[in-house]
C-alpha cells in the first residue's frame, strides 16, 4: 500500500452503510423502549396515559418543543467532543464536570465581569468564552496527566467530573464565591440571576417558544467538527494517533499535542454546553444543574459510533426522551429514572453488539 | 486534638475505608486477570439496594446481606459476559451497567418506599473484639465496629495469601500478563476472567451492603456517589498490589472522615472542599505518584484465541 493510499484511507469517514451500523442502534432503542413500556405497565401506571404524557412533554406545546431542542443541543455538544477525542482513541467521560465548570465560569463573568454594558452581544459572548476556556482547561488537565504520567483518561476525567460537581456545590454554598447575598436564613443556595443582557438571545424573541441561539450555534459546530475530522490535518492526526500512536510518532505527529488538542476541545465543547444551559435557560447557578447531562451527552457520543449525524440523532432522541420523561413524572407519576434505565439498556446493547457490527463490516 | 477525638477519627477513617477496601481488592483481582471492571460502582449500588430491601422486608440484616450478595450476581455475569464473551469495550459496558443500575435501583426504590422516603432499615450488628476492645480510649472508638468490617479484613488477608502462595494466584496473574501462555498451559483464560469478575462482584456486593445496612442504615438514590470509581483509583494508586491498594483506601477513608472531624474541632474549612478531597487525592494519586508500566499487560483487552 502506498503512502498516498494509506493517507486516503485515514481520511475516509467511517462507512455509513445502512446495515448493522444503523440497524443495531435502532434495534437497541426499540428494544429498550419496549422494556420501558413494560416497566410502566409493571409499576401500575396506565400505558396510554404515560405515553400521552410523554408525547405532551416532547412536542405537546411550542414551549415543550423548545425545551426539548435546547436540551438536545447540550447533549450534542458533549457528544461532538466525545466523538472528536475518540477519534484519537481517547474516551472523555468528563462531560458532567466540564458542563459544571462551564456554568460556573459563565455565571461568574455574567454577574461580576462588568460585561452587561458591552455592545455587539459581547455581554453574552464573553461569559460564553469564559465557559469554553474553563471547560477546555478541565479537559486539558486530563490530557496533561495522560501525556506526562500515562494516566488513563477515563479515570482522570471521571474524577475531574466529581471535583467539578463539588466545585459547583462550593460556589453556590459560599457567599464569598457565587452565592447570592444572604438576606435571611431562607436564602436559597444559588447565585443571583444573571443580567438580561448576558442572557442568550431567543431565536424568535418569544418566550412561549424559547429556543435560543445555541441551536444554530450547535448546528454550525456540527459542520465544523465534521470538517475537522474528515477534511483537515487535525482530523488526520487524531485518527493516526488513535489507530497507532507509535506509527503516528514515526510519521512526525506529536502524540502530546494531539492528545491535548483532543481532550481540550472535548472539554471546551462541554464548557460551551454548560454556558448554553446557564445563559440560555436557567439564568441562575444552582447545585446539580448539570446533573446527568454530561452522561447523556457521553451516551449520545457512544451511540453515534463516530458519526456527527449519529450524535445529532441520538441527542435529539435523548433531548425529547428527557423532556417526555419529566412530563411523565409530573403528569403520570412515572419516575424519570425510567428514562435512565432505558439509556443504560441502550448503551449495554450497543457495547455488546460492537463485535457483531465489526464482523459484519469486515465481510 | 485530644486523644479521644483522634481515636474517633481513626475509627471513622477505618469505617469509611472499608467499602472502598472491599471493592478495591475485588477490582484489583479482576484487573490482575486483565478485566477493567468499571461497573464496580453499579455493583455496589445494586447490593446497597438489595441489602436494604432485604433487611427492611424481613427485618433481618443477615438476610439483607445475603440478598445484596445474590442481587449482584446477574450484574457480574453481565459484565463478565460483555467483556469476555462478547469482547465489548470494557469501559463502555461498565458505564452502561452503572447507568442501568442507577436507573433501576432508583425506580425500584421509589416504587417500594415512595419518593424521598428515608425509612430506617435494620442494620448489621456491631462487635467489640476482646482484648483490643478493652484498651482504654481507643478500644471502643476504634475497634467497636460492624462485624462485616472484621470479616472484610479476614477476606483481604485470605485473598492476599491465595494470590501470593497458590497456583490460583499465579494463574490469575498470568491471565492478565500472559494470557497466551495460560491458554497453552491448558487453563481457560475466559474461565479465570469470569471467576475474577464474579469475585469482584462479590466483594463489591459486600462493600455496597456495608454502605447501606452496615454504616448508615438506610438507602438513598445513587448513594455510592462515586465510591466505585474511588476504588478503581485506589487500585491504580496501590500499583495493583494488596498492600498499596489497602493504604490508598485508608487514605481516602481518612480524607472522607475529615469531613466530620474538622468541623468538630472548630476548624473552618469549606465543607465542599472536604467532600472533594478524596477525589482530589485520587486524581493526584493516579496522575503523578504512580509509574506507568505497572498495569497488568493486557488490562482492558479481551482475550481472543
Amino acid at each position: 500500500m502506498t503512502a498516498l493510499n494509506r493517507e486516503r484511507q485515514l481520511f475516509t469517514a467511517p462507512r455509513l452503510s445502512l446495515r448493522p451500523t444503523l440497524l443495531v442502534p435502532i434495534i437497541a432503542v426499540v428494544v429498550a423502549a419496549v422494556v420501558g413500556v413494560a416497566l410502566i405497565a409493571m409499576i401500575g401506571v396506565s400505558v396510554p396515559k404515560a405515553i400521552a404524557a410523554f408525547v405532551e412533554g416532547t412536542v405537546g406545546s411550542p414551549y415543550a418543543l423548545a425545551a426539548s431542542l435546547n436540551r438536545s443541543t447540550v447533549f450534542a455538544l458533549v457528544g461532538f467532543g466525545f466523538v472528536l477525542a475518540n477519534r484519537a482513541n481517547l474516551t472523555n467521560v468528563g462531560g458532567e464536570g466540564q458542563i459544571a465548570v462551564g456554568g460556573i465560569a459563565a455565571t461568574a463573568v455574567a454577574l461580576y465581569g462588568h460585561v452587561s454594558g458591552l455592545p455587539l452581544g459581547l455581554a453574552f459572548v464573553l461569559p460564553t468564552l469564559a465557559a469554553v476556556i474553563a471547560g477546555a482547561s478541565w479537559g486539558a488537565v486530563a490530557a496533561v496527566l495522560k501525556v506526562k504520567s500515562g494516566t488513563n483518561e477515563v479515570i482522570s476525567t471521571l474524577l475531574l467530573s466529581f471535583i467539578g460537581v463539588w466545585l459547583l456545590y462550593w460556589c453556590v454554598q459560599s457567599t464569598a464565591l457565587l452565592r447570592k447575598p444572604m438576606t435571611s436564613s431562607a436564602t436559597l443556595p444559588e447565585s443571583l440571576e444573571i443580567p438580561d443582557r448576558t442572557q442568550l438571545p431567543l431565536l424568535t424573541g418569544d418566550y412561549s417558544f424559547p429556543v435560543h441561539i445555541g441551536l444554530p450555534l450547535t448546528l454550525i459546530l456540527a459542520v465544523v467538527v465534521g470538517v475537522i475530522l474528515s477534511k483537515t490535518i487535525l482530523g488526520l492526526r487524531l485518527r493516526a494517533v488513535g489507530l497507532n500512536p507509535a506509527a503516528a510518532h514515526r510519521a512526525g505527529i506529536s502524540y502530546a499535542k494531539t492528545v491535548i488538542f483532543g481532550l481540550s476541545t472535548a472539554g471546551a465543547l462541554g464548557g460551551l454546553a454548560g454556558a448554553l444551559m446557564l445563559l440560555g435557560e436557567q439564568y441562575t447557578l444552582k447545585d446539580g444543574f448539570s446533573s446527568g447531562y454530561g452522561f447523556d451527552g457521553l451516551v449520545a457520543g457512544l451511540l453515534s459510533r463516530g458519526s456527527i449525524t449519529g450524535v445529532i440523532a441520538a441527542s435529539l432522541l435523548f433531548g425529547f426522551m428527557r423532556s417526555g420523561g419529566i412530563n411523565m413524572e409530573m403528569v403520570a407519576a412515572v419516575p424519570t429514572a425510567l428514562v435512565v434505565v432505558i439509556q443504560g439498556l441502550i448503551v449495554i446493547t450497543l457495547a455488546g453488539a460492537a463485535l457483531f457490527i465489526e464482523k459484519w463490516e469486515q465481510r | 486534638m485530644t486523644w479521644e477525638l483522634f481515636a474517633v477519627f481513626l475509627g471513622s477513617s477505618i469505617r469509611l475505608a472499608t467499602p472502598l477496601l472491599l471493592a478495591g481488592i475485588g477490582e484489583m483481582l479482576s484487573e490482575r486477570a486483565g478485566v477493567l471492571n468499571m461497573s464496580i460502582e453499579g455493583m455496589m449500588l445494586m447490593s446497597a439496594f438489595g441489602a436494604s430491601v432485604g433487611a427492611w422486608a424481613t427485618g433481618d440484616p443477615l438476610v439483607g446481606l445475603l440478598i445484596g450478595i445474590i442481587s449482584v450476581v446477574p450484574v457480574s455475569l453481565l459484565q463478565a459476559f460483555l467483556s469476555n464473551t462478547l469482547r465489548a469495550n470494557q469501559i463502555v459496558s461498565g458505564i452502561g451497567i452503572n447507568i442501568l443500575v442507577l436507573g433501576a435501583t432508583t425506580l425500584a426504590y421509589r416504587e417500594i418506599f415512595g419518593a424521598r422516603s428515608r425509612a430506617e432499615i435494620p442494620g448489621l450488628a456491631k462487635i467489640k473484639p476482646p482484648l483490643i476492645g478493652d484498651i482504654p480510649v481507643i478500644g471502643t472508638a476504634v475497634f467497636e465496629q460492624v462485624w462485616l468490617l472484621y470479616a472484610a479484613v479476614a477476606l483481604i488477608i485470605i485473598t492476599a495469601l491465595v494470590l501470593r502462595y497458590t497456583s490460583i494466584g499465579l494463574a490469575i496473574h498470568a491471565a492478565g500478563a500472559e494470557p497466551k501462555a495460560v491458554d497453552k498451559s491448558g487453563l481457560s483464560v475466559t474461565g479465570i476472567r469470569y471467576s475474577c469478575v464474579l469475585f469482584a462482584g462479590f466483594m463489591a456486593s459486600l462493600a455496597g451492603a456495608f454502605l447501606s445496612i452496615g454504616d448508615i442504615h438506610t438507602f438513598t438514590e445513587g448513594m455510592t456517589r462515586g465510591a466505585g470509581y474511588l476504588a478503581i483509583a485506589s487500585v491504580i494508586f496501590g500499583k495493583w498490589r494488596i498492600g498499596g491498594t489497602t493504604l490508598a483506601c485508608l487514605l481516602f477513608g481518612a480524607a472522607t472522615a475529615l469531613q466530620f472531624q474538622l468541623p468538630a474541632l472548630g476548624i473552618a474549612v469549606p465543607n465542599a472542599l472536604l467532600i472533594m478531597l478524596p477525589y482530589l487525592l485520587a486524581l493526584l494519586a493516579v496522575g503523578g505518584l504512580v509509574g506507568r508500566q505497572l498495569a497488568p499487560a493486557t488490562l482492558g483487552e479481551p482475550y481472543r484465541r
